[in-house]
């Protein structure tokens, strides 16, 4: 859950059209088009997240974050049969109550309820939580895990340098490697992990 | 002991924390704080080579020296260069002996290699303008003519196939024909990298994109995940690329030379064994603390503020022993901090506690840019000032922060209730103070109690131990002191 309480204002004095912004946004609400030589950004209020991407790495300094009416970016775990939650998470090795993405708190059991609700993409995902909103780092495999984890696929813009992928866990680093760096604790962290993953869920 | 204390480290311009007039006293100023001398607590500590009197002028040289045992001859007519650095070595006494080696390298590579260009690659954490702030403060984009960047997680990426499948790198590191790993040695996360692999590290970090930093903090455990790096440093795309790395080499007490190898690995063993020597014994000595109030108060977010040349995310994990590797999970890093669930609970009993030394928290000047909030949710917490409160509230990864933190108008009126609160007198400050601490006189004279009992601990029973586990050559020590 994130409250956003930011919205990105571009300063187009200033902006030279990079489409810097544009590639780093995790939810693809902003826009760069060029009319009879001019250039146009918009950002689409609707969409945008409060995650400060643009203004971050936009080189020229053009945008600028102007707080907004505060409004909630969240999914309601109870709206959905909780054992279906589990057997998602589960699914995707985290365990519903574990802390997901540090920045909003976000736990499993809220991403499995937003993709249960119809999320079939990260920036969705992002929507409908808030995760991916804060340091937009952290989160970026346990959401690609859990999009993998309830079957779907989904294709990266071109106009994005937005989540290129899902990588390897510890469940599935190669025997070889385990066996030549016993130093790395690869199967000591996996039994912790699971131990973890299979820990009943107090409410 | 002296009555005077060390001038913290001061307060900077920065998008991430407050303006500097914003901080009107700190907590070295209160009463009743004294300095320790570092050599007090340490007496092996190695001679410091700066800050020592002469300058920036001594890192020249020595860095100079370093490069003269490196093997520049990958390095072809017409190459273009990139010099990989990270924000970290920024944030060691000003950022001067960091940027004068990053200059110096440069130097000596248009000197003696055929290299057509020299540019600058700065990686980044959380703050995707932090290494630009530092490239203006330190006039590198002019001496790199224009040539120097801040590369953050979020910028374009590339995939490179590594033994742990396909991990991802940030193009503009990489958009060169050769790389130099310039990096600095202090133990800093020694919470994550568990001092196995610390030269390696920024591979998987600094260098790399959010899908590569978020394998290491949520798909690989504890220690595992420290193979992200390596893996990514032994591909061959990354090998074809490497030229040589050089690192400032720190000790508590600020900088102790400059090493610089074409074997990275041998250059880690070397680090491995510095780190643990000095850095051990000062958070083994901080993990003798019985009791304390901590004061924040240092230019960097949360976790990163120093005292005694740690960081003071290691102090909240030194009621375990974080380079014994028998230990899965230290009281704070990304994987702990994911075990809690939402009662505050450790989903599975044996998750260490934050701590307990820690009585209270004083958060008298420290940076947003780094979801901090577990800080605030595990121990009490004086934010100081509602300036810096608005900051936090604005932050979008410590939009929490200020749920968990009482709010005191000046630093005075937060002591007087952190003493009153904590029942303790004993203080320390993370302030950046070099050489020394700044600590009240009742945990000076603690701490001049016990250190060399835990330096002699330290030296016969723990180092053989850590260095096995590591199976780092024991000989390496003599050489390293």
């Amino acid at each position: 859950m994130k409250v956003v309480n930011v919205h990105a204002r571009v300063r187009m004095e200033l902006c030279k059209g990079c489409k810097n912004c544009e590639m780093v946004c995790p939810v693809y609400a902003a826009k760069v088009k060029k009319k009879k030589g001019e250039v146009q950004v918009e950002i689409n209020d609707q969409k945008c997240v409060g995650c400060w991407n643009c203004e971050q790495r936009c080189p020229e300094h053009a945008i600028e974050m102007v707080p907004c009416e505060p409004y909630t970016l969240s999914t309601d775990v109870a709206s959905f049969v909780y054992k279906e939650i589990e057997s998602l998470c589960h699914k995707a090795r985290f365990h519903p109550k574990q802390v997901v993405c540090y920045c909003t708190a976000s736990r499993a059991e809220e991403l499995a309820a937003a993709i249960l609700a119809g999320a079939k993409t990260p920036d969705a995902v992002v929507l409908a939580t808030g995760m991916g909103a804060g340091c937009g780092i952290e989160c970026n495999q346990p959401i690609q895990r859990f999009l993998e984890a309830a079957g779907l696929k989904y294709e990266r813009p071109k106009q994005s340098y937005q989540w290129y992928g899902r990588t390897l866990t510890v469940w599935e680093v190669s025997p070889e490697v385990k066996a030549q760096h016993p130093v790395f604790h690869f199967d000591e962290d996996r039994r912790l992990l699971d131990r973890i993953v299979k820990a009943p869920v107090k409410f | 002991m002296n009555r005077e204390i060390i001038p913290p480290a001061a307060p900077r311009i920065s998008q991430y924390g407050v303006d500097p007039k914003y901080v009107p006293k700190r907590g070295a100023e209160l009463e009743g704080m004294v300095s320790v001398p570092l050599r007090e607590l340490i007496p092996d500590m190695p001679k410091i080579l700066y800050p020592a009197g002469q300058g920036e002028e001594v890192i020249r040289q020595q860095t100079e020296a370093a490069l003269a045992k490196v093997n520049f001859s990958n390095i072809k007519p017409g190459n273009t260069v990139n010099i990989l650095a990270s924000h970290h070595g920024f944030t060691f006494l000003g950022g001067k002996p960091y940027a004068e080696m990053l200059r110096t390298i440069k130097d000596v590579v248009e000197r003696e290699t055929p290299a057509k260009e020299v540019r600058l690659r700065a990686g980044l954490g959380m703050r995707f303008r932090e290494t630009e702030e530092y490239i203006k403060a330190h006039g590198l984009d002019e001496y790199f003519k224009g040539k120097a960047l801040g590369v953050a997680p979020i910028d374009a990426g590339l995939p490179i196939e590594t033994r742990l499948g396909t991990l991802y790198g940030l193009h503009r590191v990489y958009d060169a024909d050769i790389i130099i790993h310039a990096h600095n040695s202090d133990v800093r996360e020694v919470h994550f990298h568990r001092q196995v692999d610390r030269a390696v590290k920024p591979f998987g970090m600094s260098y790399a994109r959010a899908e590569t930093r978020s394998t290491y903090h949520m798909n690989m455990g504890p220690r595992a995940a420290n193979f992200v790096a390596r893996a990514i440093f032994d591909s061959d795309f990354v090998q074809s690329k490497y030229g040589f790395s050089i690192f400032m080499i720190m000790c508590p007490a600020g900088v102790v030379t400059i090493d610089a190898d074409n074997d990275l690995y041998a250059l880690n063993d070397r680090i491995t064994v510095g780190g643990m020597k000095y850095y051990g014994k000062i958070i083994s000595l901080f993990g003798a603390i019985d009791e304390c109030i901590v004061i924040l108060d240092f230019p960097c977010p949360v976790p990163y503020v120093f005292a005694a040349g740690v960081i003071y995310a290691n102090m909240v994990g030194a009621n375990i022993d974080l380079f014994d590797l028998d230990n899965p999970l230290p009281p704070y890093t990304w994987y702990t901090e994911t075990f809690y669930d939402d009662r505050g609970q450790p989903i599975i009993p044996d998750i260490p506690p934050v701590n307990p030394a820690i009585k209270m928290v004083v958060h008298n000047y420290a940076w947003t840019g780094y979801p901090a909030t577990f800080f605030a949710e595990h121990t009490p917490t004086i934010m100081v000032g509602q300036k810096q409160a608005e900051l936090f509230n604005r932050d979008p990864m410590n939009l929490n922060y200020m749920k968990h933190a009482l709010l005191a108008e000046n630093l005075d009126g937060a002591m007087e209730f952190a003493y009153r609160t904590a029942k303790t007198e004993k203080v320390i400050i993370f302030d950046g103070a070099t050489g020394g601490m700044n600590v009240s006189r009742s945990l000076a004279d603690y701490l001049l109690k016990f250190a060399s009992q835990v330096s002699e601990r330290v030296d016969k029973t723990l180092m053989p131990k850590w260095l096995a586990q590591r199976n780092v050559d024991v000989e390496l020590i003599n050489q390293v002191a």
